[in-house]
């Protein structure tokens, strides 16, 4: 496979296909993933392209599964998934398949229709039987006017009203009755009172249980009204009020036989229906389920076949109108599989005349393809989200997969929260085939992704923790310290030679809140701890100090090794573009620079430690003014500027510009690496605050409630570590060490200008339902 | 209204405003209307649709494919819009919107009552009505039998309650008095929705006042071209001009007495802003109308208004430029379905 270092070669190729064979060609080469296609039609808008029809067919055929898989959903028959992808579909079989799902459309539209439409007189039915047991109640009310009523013969329904009418007191008495929404009552009764004029008296009661809207399955709750009114003028008006309110109306039974006539005719229909709502909907379940086995397969295959005519629409016609031409990018390692793929389309169609390729020279830029696996991916997208690669040039990605968890762990340094980190990842890697969390999404996503980043991280900051000698702030005493107390407090010295040189006695011990040991002193420093730091810092009042100075070095030498790596890279980029003048104007003046200030600071650091011991440390000079004046020297001698310096143009303007902002990039850059500093000493300090505001507070406590406490303030201890101390300051680590890559080492060399070679391969084709149905 | 309202704008409206400026970028360019004149049919205009903001808005539309169709989707999109910036706006933001949706509820039962007196059903006019003028108890407009009858039953809890208080009458609601009575609801309407603005101050008012203004004159010019030839007495023309216009008072009693449209134009010569509409209308046979002339004066105006941050004009410009839009969309799909491609090229393009 090709090398991380570099992008693959690429080579501009043209496709011949013979218009026979181009879809078949398309469909091989789409299921290999091998080439990026170019479109030859930029100017050709994207209704006037060759292949439209074919595309709206495939829309046409996109619409009906949309459709099939939402009737499918809303009958909570599950959807299987095929384990493979079917390939695209040969074109004899797509008119078959469309001549299929058009049939099976209208059917399940019949049927759903019909469904819909039964339901719907059912729900009808049932709201007038609530409407009449409602309304029951409200004339029981009345019940003395009851026979008042029925004294009177009811006339005959009014065929334009559906209400009755009654003859009362030369006045026509007449009711409407019905449902309305629960919202609309309030507005509905004012309109009425409005219009009507107090000519009527409605009654109203919310009904117990709310009905389901058959067309958009809301649950909408009613009430049961009873209009009664006066003349027939306001019986018109009453009418129109109830359907601007979208009123459900209802005949209303003048006597209480009828009341039951009516009541026990709806209840014979609405068995009847139920039992034919019952056979509609196993039908229609039926039909579903049918459509449910091949509709992932269908899915799939119009997906395929939309993308290949998506790209036969960038090729252009040769001349005689028997050819496709298409211009791919293809990497120089695939062209052999790409003839491949060429003729086991041509086979497959069985064309007499194979479609075949030929490479073209080119003088446009290729796309950038660099090949990564699980383990890299990761790194190449932290690279890539700051730019793709130029063609050709180095990757970053290549060096990142060290540098970047090894200056996470710096700032990260405390082997026990590494270690934590390391299992999460570890554990991750080992069950990364688990679907659930293939499927997983947004943060534990974003986790399962940088998988391996997080076990490298976890890897170097338990290497880092050990380096500072860190476990959740504590310090472990592996190897036994280095330093000696008791050689401080001896006694086989004289007194007078006791104060000379700094010793302990026991008045001393005991009258001084600080001690200090004196290296200097046989005995007391007996040479350095084997690994990192030694514990006994871990007592020390002036831990702090002796830190600080540590890692504000460790972090210069760090950044300008890391920075001085990023210009080296550089000379190859202007090694491979036989660019020989930038390697002697730009990369060496950028080395001398870096190395003449830089290098010779990191040179005093190191000197600094080797030449001076704790007897000559106080006549140490501070490597920051020794630094400073090295530059402030030559400044008071400076003459200022000549004139016409300026006459070079352009190009010496951009030069100078280029090297002032190189040379200061490099201060500000370096300055910046003492983030490395500042975040390790964050971590290390906000480790410290937690443990001595729990753990420490829950160890005093005195031995028998000691234990009680003991456990929740662990367990809080644990519930924080993670959250601030893992995730947050993690986090943060992370974003730091990111800037170092992105800025102050990318900008050294790369360029990131290039674009990502996107090959035409269904693999990139979503396999979800979920997007056709949105 | 505080001064200074820049300080407190963004607390309140700034997510909206925010939101509709981006709405604005997504209209149609003119390469997108250069590529849409160049359609053979209807599904072509479909297809380009789908590459700007419009989306597969028509792709549950079962063919045939209609012009009517491409319309209603695009105002349920328009409308699905506004309903989002209303819902989430505040006052005085909100009141705002209200009297935006004025002006289509005010067609809306002119349209329903002109319905009524044809006979028609309501549900099939109902299809027809603007869905931001929609109101609950529109559907009602043709119980009432006179204008007060409709202002007492129907309309007293809506917004368009106020705008009522001249339109008092017990006359009958045949079409001139159903004319009359939209003619004077919008003149009240808009001398409103100015007072509402002018009150408002700063940039709201900066921004709104000339817009409203231009809309009162439009509004007179094209009552007074209406109503040539027809039994309208000049008094009662002049009670329906909207007095918030530039033409008030003198160019309106002007406009009044004007008995063609040479006097129209003469009128409008008084004034610096409409002079040069009316010379570029072109007469008879070629040219634009008076008509087209002021959308292309609105359009421009409504453009100008996104210059100006910090005021609801953004909202009201958005709203009808989207509107513009629409209907170039239906005027290019109606001249590709009626094979009628002359004119095609005669929609107002929004700069």
């Amino acid at each position: 496979m090709g090398s991380l270092f570099r992008s693959e070669t690429m080579c501009l190729a043209q496709l011949f296909l013979q218009s026979g064979t181009a879809y078949e060609c398309l469909s091989a080469l789409g299921e290999k993933g091998l080439v990026q296609f170019r479109d030859l039609n930029q100017n050709v808008s994207s209704f006037q392209r060759k292949f439209v029809g074919e595309v709206k067919r495939c829309e046409e055929l996109e619409r009906i599964l949309a459709y099939l898989v939402q009737e499918i959903n809303r009958a909570d028959i599950p959807l299987p998934e095929g384990e493979t992808s079917p390939p695209a579909p040969p074109l004899k079989q797509v008119l078959e398949m469309q001549e299929q799902l058009q049939k099976l459309e209208v059917e399940l539209r019949e049927v759903t229709k019909n469904k819909e439409k039964l339901r719907k007189n059912l729900l009808e039915l049932i709201e007038y039987t609530h409407m009449l047991r409602v309304t029951k109640t409200f004339v029981k009310r009345n019940v003395e006017f009851e026979p008042t009523y029925e004294e009177f013969p009811p006339l005959e329904n009014d065929s334009l009203l559906d209400y009755s009418c009654m003859q009362r007191l030369g006045a026509k008495l007449g009711f409407v009755s019905g449902l309305i929404n629960q919202g609309k009552v309030e507005a509905f009764e004012k309109m009425l009172w409005r219009v009507c004029k107090g000519y009527t008296i409605v009654t109203y009661a919310e009904l117990d249980e709310p009905l389901e809207d058959p067309e958009t399955g809301e649950v909408i709750k009613w009430y049961v009204f009873l209009i009664s009114f006066w003349g027939e003028q306001i019986g018109h008006k009453v009418k129109k009020i109830c359907d601007c309110y979208h009123c459900h109306v209802y005949p209303y039974p003048n006597t209480a036989e009828e009341r039951k006539e009516i009541q026990e005719g709806l209840n014979t229909r609405i068995q009847d229906l139920y039992t034919v709502l019952h056979k509609t909907e196993d039908y229609l379940r039926q039909v579903l389920c049918k459509a449910a086995e091949s509709v992932y397969s269908h899915v799939i295959q119009v997906k395929k076949m939309k993308a290949i005519y998506h790209m036969l629409n960038m090729c252009s016609f040769d001349v005689t109108n028997k050819c496709l031409i298409a211009e791919v990018w293809c990497p120089e390692a695939d062209l052999h599989e790409l003839r491949r793929a060429l003729e086991e389309g041509s086979r497959e169609s069985g064309a007499t005349i194979p479609s075949f390729m030929n490479t073209i020279p080119t003088k446009e830029t290729p796309p950038t393809l660099i090949r990564t696996n699980k383990f890299t991916e990761g790194f190449q997208n932290i690279v890539d989200a700051y730019g793709v690669g130029s063609y050709r040039e180095v990757n970053p990605a290549l060096f990142t997969i060290i540098t970047f968890p090894f200056l996470f762990a710096v700032m990260f340094g405390d082997f026990g929260h590494g270690f934590v980190m390391f299992l999460f990842a570890l554990l991750l890697v080992l069950n990364e085939n688990h679907p659930r969390l293939n499927q997983s999404q947004e943060i534990m996503r974003m986790f399962f992704n940088g998988r391996y980043i997080l076990l490298l991280m976890g890897l170097f900051s338990v290497y880092t923790g050990l380096i500072y000698n860190d476990c959740f702030s504590k310090s472990v005493n592996l190897f036994g310290s280095g330093w000696s107390v008791s050689a401080m407090y001896s006694s086989s010295h004289t007194p007078a030679e006791q104060k000379k040189m700094g010793l302990w006695n026991d008045s001393v011990v005991r009258h001084n809140r600080v001690l200090q040991l004196d290296p200097s002193i046989p005995g007391v420093f007996q040479g350095p701890y084997p690994l990192g730091i030694d514990p006994i810092w871990n007592l020390a009042t002036n831990r702090l100090t002796f830190l600080n100075s540590f890692k504000m070095k460790m972090s210069v030498i760090l950044g300008i090794i890391h920075m001085t790596f990023g210009v080296i890279l550089g000379i190859f980029n202007h090694l491979h573009f036989r660019k020989k003048f930038n390697i002697y104007l730009v990369s060496v003046p950028e080395l001398l620079f870096m190395l003449c200030i830089f290098g010779y600071l990191i040179f005093m650091i190191v000197y600094k430690w080797l030449v001076y011991s704790a007897e000559t440390s106080r006549v140490a000079p501070s490597i920051l003014i020794e630094f400073i004046n090295m530059f402030l020297f030559p400044a008071s001698e400076t003459n200022g500027l000549y004139s016409g310096q300026f006459n070079f143009g352009e190009i010496l303007m951009t030069q100078v510009i280029h090297s002032i902002e190189y040379c200061l990039g490099c201060i500000s850059n370096t300055a910046s690496y003492l983030r490395l500093w500042a975040l390790s000493l964050a971590h290390a300090q906000l480790s410290d605050v937690l443990w001595t505001m729990l753990v420490r507070v829950g160890l005093r406590v005195d031995t028998t409630y000691g234990v009680l406490l003991l456990l929740p303030v662990i367990a809080l201890f644990a519930v924080l570590t993670i959250f601030i101390l893992l995730i947050m300051e993690g986090l943060s680590a992370f974003l730091h060490a990111i800037r170092l890559h992105w800025v102050e080492f990318q900008n050294k060399f790369y360029v990131g200008a290039g674009t990502k070679f996107v090959p035409f391969s269904f693999r990139l084709l979503s396999s979800k339902f979920s997007d056709d149905v949105a | 209204m505080l001064e200074g309202a820049e300080f407190y704008f963004n607390v309140d409206h700034g997510y909206l405003e925010g939101l509709v400026r981006g709405c604005k970028a997504s209209l149609l360019t003119q390469q997108d209307y250069i590529n849409l004149v160049q359609c053979e049919t209807l599904e072509d205009v479909k297809i380009h649709l789908q590459t700007t903001d419009y989306g597969n808005f028509l792709a549950n539309q079962t063919n045939p494919l209609t012009v009517s169709k491409i319309d209603t989707e695009m105002r349920k999109k328009l409308c699905r819009e506004f309903e989002y910036f209303r819902n989430h706006s505040l006052e005085p933001l909100s009141t705002f919107f209200t009297y935006m949706t004025c002006s289509y509820m005010i067609d809306n039962v002119i349209l329903l009552m002109n319905g009524a007196l044809q006979k028609k059903s309501v549900k099939e006019i109902l299809v027809k009505c603007h869905p931001l003028g929609r109101f609950t108890e529109m559907e009602a407009v043709n119980i009432a039998e006179t204008p007060s009858d409709l202002f007492n039953a129907v309309l007293v809890e809506t917004p368009l309650a106020p705008f009522f208080q001249d339109c008092m009458s017990e006359n009958t609601l045949d079409e001139l008095n159903i004319e009359l009575l939209r003619n004077k609801l919008y003149k009240s309407y808009l001398e409103a929705f100015y007072k509402f603005c002018k009150n408002h101050g700063d940039v709201t008012a900066e921004i709104m006042c000339p817009i409203l203004e231009f809309e009162a004159d439009r509004r007179a010019f094209i009552i007074t071209l209406n109503s040539f030839g027809t039994e309208l007495s000049k008094d009662d023309r002049e009670t329906l001009y909207p007095t918030c216009g530039k033409l008030y008072p003198e160019g309106l009693r002007l406009l009044a007495q004007a008995e063609d449209f040479d006097q129209m134009r003469r009128v409008a010569d008084h004034y610096g802003v409409y002079k040069p509409l009316f010379e570029a209308v072109g007469d008879g046979s070629g040219g634009k109308t008076l008509e087209d002339v002021f959308y292309e004066r609105e359009v421009q105006m409504n453009v100008l208004a996104f210059n100006r941050q910090f005021h609801y004009g953004v909202f009201y410009a958005y709203t009808k430029l989207k509107e513009q839009e629409m209907r170039n969309i239906v005027w290019i799909a109606e001249c590709i379905s009626q094979r009628h491609r002359t004119k095609i090229n005669s929609y107002i393009p929004i700069l």
